[in-house]
């Protein structure tokens, strides 16, 4: 297959992937382009939203258009590690001998969506943190290996903080991307009425398998990035950190810590199935622009000026690109340097 | 593998654009700093005389081409280029890419994608320019240098101040020397300095200022020539005197309306006035340059104040002015200078050290210095005697700032401390008070904890990253404590 051909089939796979999850979910094209490049990237997506906004749906109807095993935690402030990975327990063969034996938990599938994440205590929380690095848990001493593709769909609701824990930024840090579910337009939501309220059932098809999305994956690490546009993503990264020198006037003046090293990963892997998606074999400085705020919302942390004023992470993180530019240009035109 | 050749062709091309911008764009730098050498070349075009005009043109063309050659011999990076055209065709960093990676051993198959689509893309390219113009900001002033130069060529040339000052006085007249013998600053004008000989000494600018009438050698701007009638002149500034009772010329500067009308007595007379306006009239002029219209209307106010004051230089004022009006502009200018130096004769016999003493506080009569003592003890004049002032507890104030003691229940918070001091350890919360004070503990300890928390407060909003809007809020809440 050559690469133009292997390409080709991402792409059609992509947007047959896309129609299938928007038979279901009625406009949010780009929160479902950044689910699923989150998910070819390789990385877990935090999907935060007020509820009735179709969050759970979309993971759903996700697992359904893929030939992937799928599971779904319900975070309540009760749930316990052992409920989500996995316990020993007694079973008695048939010589009647007891012996242990591991009962494995919902985090034993190819897609968890790990509803309403912000509910369960952080040690539930933390449970979850090995199985999303690692792609394996630790039960009784014992590493077991979850399925690949593994892919983490959390979702929270960013209004209702009473009785919630939110996610530590050790933990927020583990998801790829953040994503922001916001009310659907007037046209959208006369659909959302026409189509949940007739008795139309959609059947969301299979139209990939765990293998495909594994190649595809490979293909996408292979996406080759200019020095020059490498170079922007790890002055983005730079610019979020306050104590940078070159780092801009509102990075100092509403950050306490900014992104890590994973914030980069996860920019230009992005940024990597963004081009693709795009039919382009390279990753432009446009990727990085579109991807910033997905890939470093929830990598920024406030200072207390910074969360008394009120300040939007989006356009903080909007603010930190265009000044990261200006630093790679020098301020200058580029045939005068 | 090599670049593909379209490929460098296209950065080749991209490349060649960029120089030419940049040739333009440093020559116009280069032409307008050789414009502003010309400028000054035509400025002394005096000198030069004709070869002003060649030398202008040959720094105006000299920079210029400096500049263009700057430009042109700077290096354009490929990565650079490449940049350009992506932008300039937006080609979404396809053609940066390529470059960057064709070299590379061992890159991944799509490269060799990338770089196919790439050629294939820029095979399709229409020519277009990719650096668009960049006129520096040297090269929009670039008019006002090359304007002016045009205009220093065509105008005659500019004189150049031959360093000898024109010579008013034409007839020489001599100072009288004699009215100011035996002054120290006699002494100095008697031997001027090689350059003052240049100078007519019948236009020479007095330092009034520094007319020492007292004892000490004031200098310009000194604040000792304000004392120099009164009785501190000669006393110096005593710092422990002004810690006991304050320093009696700073009570002095403070009582404004007693001090000497400096205004009036050194910048206010009629010939200084007169000097300035005549001097103004001919500084930097030829005789045959001043304007006899200006002449004409300083001789006239000349004759008025010499009329209003029944002056004897209103007859030389007329007489210029008869002159002025015959044509002979010279005659003029030797009656104005005879009127100028009787109203300086008339000034400075006028003038003296005592009259320094006065100003408004002559002109007021007996409502002078004396005024306190004559107005049975007005608080700010009363002398008072050594250990007494305005220091609490001190002096015979009527003030509420007085004995310590006394003033206990002036302040809100003292109430209730009232008691004796007990023996022993006095660092502790509580009152360290017998009697009803040592009763009053609680509020006390509640005092002393306020005080402690607002410091910790001001620390606090020093040293972290408080919003400034919330800094008021903050030190209200501690105020509103304060004040319980």
């Amino acid at each position: 297959m050559t690469q133009d051909a292997r390409v080709q089939d991402f792409i059609t796979s992509f947007e047959r992937l896309r129609a299938e999850v928007e038979k279901v979910i009625v406009g949010h094209r780009e929160i479902i382009d950044h689910v699923l490049i989150g998910m070819f990237a390789g990385g877990h997506v935090l999907l935060e939203g007020v509820p009735g906004l179709g969050k759970t749906l979309l993971v759903k109807t996700l697992a359904e258009g893929l030939e992937l095993s799928f599971s779904r935690i319900q975070f309540t402030p009760d749930l316990m590690p052992a409920d989500i990975i996995g316990t020993n327990i007694i079973v008695e063969d048939t010589d009647g001998r007891k012996h242990f034996q591991f009962q494995q938990g919902p985090i034993f599938a190819h897609i968890v969506l790990a509803d309403e994440i912000n509910r369960a205590t952080p040690k539930t929380q933390s449970a979850l943190l090995e199985g999303m690095q690692e792609a394996a848990v630790t039960v009784g001493g014992a590493s077991r290996p979850l399925p690949a593709p593994f892919f983490v769909l959390a979702t929270q609701n960013p209004i209702e903080m009473e009785g919630t824990y939110p996610l530590p930024e050790a933990q927020l840090d583990r998801f790829l991307l953040k994503l922001r579910v916001r009310y659907p337009a007037i046209e959208e939501l006369n659909t959302i009425i026409d189509r949940t309220t007739q008795a139309q059932a959609v059947t969301v098809e299979r139209v990939m398998s765990g293998a495909r999305v594994l190649a595809f994956r490979e293909l996408i690490r292979e996406v080759p990035i200019a020095d020059h546009v490498r170079a922007l993503a790890s002055t983005i990264i730079m610019a979020t950190h306050p104590q940078w020198e070159h780092a801009p006037e509102v990075s100092r003046r509403f950050i306490r810590y900014g992104a890590s090293p994973r914030g980069a990963q996860a920019l230009v892997l992005g940024a990597k199935v963004r081009a693709l998606t795009e039919g382009r074999f390279n990753v432009s400085i446009e990727d990085l622009r579109a991807l910033a705020a997905p890939a470093l919302r929830h990598r920024i942390i406030l200072n207390f000026e910074g969360e008394a004023e009120g300040v939007d992470a989006d356009t903080l993180v909007a603010q930190i690109v265009e000044a990261a530019e200006a630093v790679i240009a020098q301020g200058k035109e580029a045939f005068l340097r | 593998m090599s670049h593909p050749e379209t490929l460098d062709r296209l950065i080749r091309r991209v490349a060649k654009q960029v120089r030419r911008r940049r040739i333009e764009h440093y020559a116009l730098r280069g032409a307008f700093w050789g414009s502003l050498l010309s400028v000054l070349l035509l400025v002394v075009k005096g000198p030069l005389d004709e070869w002003a005009l060649p030398l202008a043109a040959g720094a105006l063309v000299l920079g210029a081409v400096a500049g263009a050659l700057w430009g042109g011999l700077k290096r354009t990076s490929v990565a650079d280029a490449a940049r350009l055209a992506d932008r300039a065709w937006g080609l979404e960093d396809r053609v940066a890419t390529a470059m960057d990676w064709v070299g590379r051993p061992g890159r991944p198959p799509l490269v060799d994608a990338l770089i196919a689509d790439t050629l294939q893309r820029v095979e399709r390219l229409e020519p277009r320019q990719t650096a668009r113009r960049l006129i520096p900001r040297d090269g929009r002033l670039l008019p006002i240098p090359l304007a002016l130069a045009v205009v220093l060529a065509l105008a005659p040339a500019i004189p150049v101040p031959s360093g000898r000052l024109p010579d008013f006085s034409l007839g020489g007249e001599e100072e009288p020397q004699e009215a100011r013998a035996g002054s120290p600053l006699t002494d100095e004008r008697a031997r001027p300095a090689a350059r003052d000989r240049l100078k007519p000494h019948s236009f020479e600018e007095r330092d009034f200022a520094t007319r020492g009438g007292g004892t000490g050698a004031a200098m310009s701007g000194d604040l000792t020539a304000v004392f120099k009638d009164t009785a501190l002149s000669g006393q110096r500034p005593d710092f422990q005197s002004f810690l006991k009772k304050g320093d009696e010329r700073l009570k002095l500067l403070e009582q404004a309306d007693r001090l000497p009308d400096l205004q009036s007595d050194f910048t206010a007379s009629q010939y200084k006035m007169m000097f300035r306006k005549s001097k103004s009239l001919s500084g930097g002029l030829r005789p045959d340059q001043i304007s006899p219209q200006k002449l004409k209307e300083l001789l006239e106010e000349m004759e008025r104040l010499g009329r209003k004051g029944g002056a004897n230089w209103q007859g030389d004022a007329a007489e210029g002015m008869e002159a002025l009006e015959g044509g002979e502009p010279d005659r003029a200018l030797q009656a104005m200078q005879r009127a100028l130096d009787k109203m300086r004769a008339q000034d400075e016999a006028s003038r003296s050290g005592k009259n320094l003493k006065g100003g408004r506080e002559s002109q007021r009569g007996a409502g002078g210095r004396d005024r306190g003592a004559g107005d049975g003890g007005a608080y700010e004049d009363q002398d008072f005697g050594e250990g007494e002032g305005l220091m609490p507890g001190r002096g015979r104030s009527s003030s509420p700032k007085g004995e310590a003691t006394q003033r206990l229940r002036g302040n809100p918070y003292d109430v209730g401390v009232e008691g004796e001091s007990r023996r022993g350890r006095k660092d502790g919360y509580d009152t360290n008070m017998t009697g009803r004070g040592g009763q009053m503990g609680s509020r006390l300890q509640y005092l002393g904890v306020v005080g402690q928390y607002r410091k910790m407060m001001e620390d606090a909003i020093a040293r972290e990253s408080i919003p400034r809007d919330f800094h008021s809020q903050i030190k209200d809440y501690f105020q509103a404590l304060d004040e319980r």
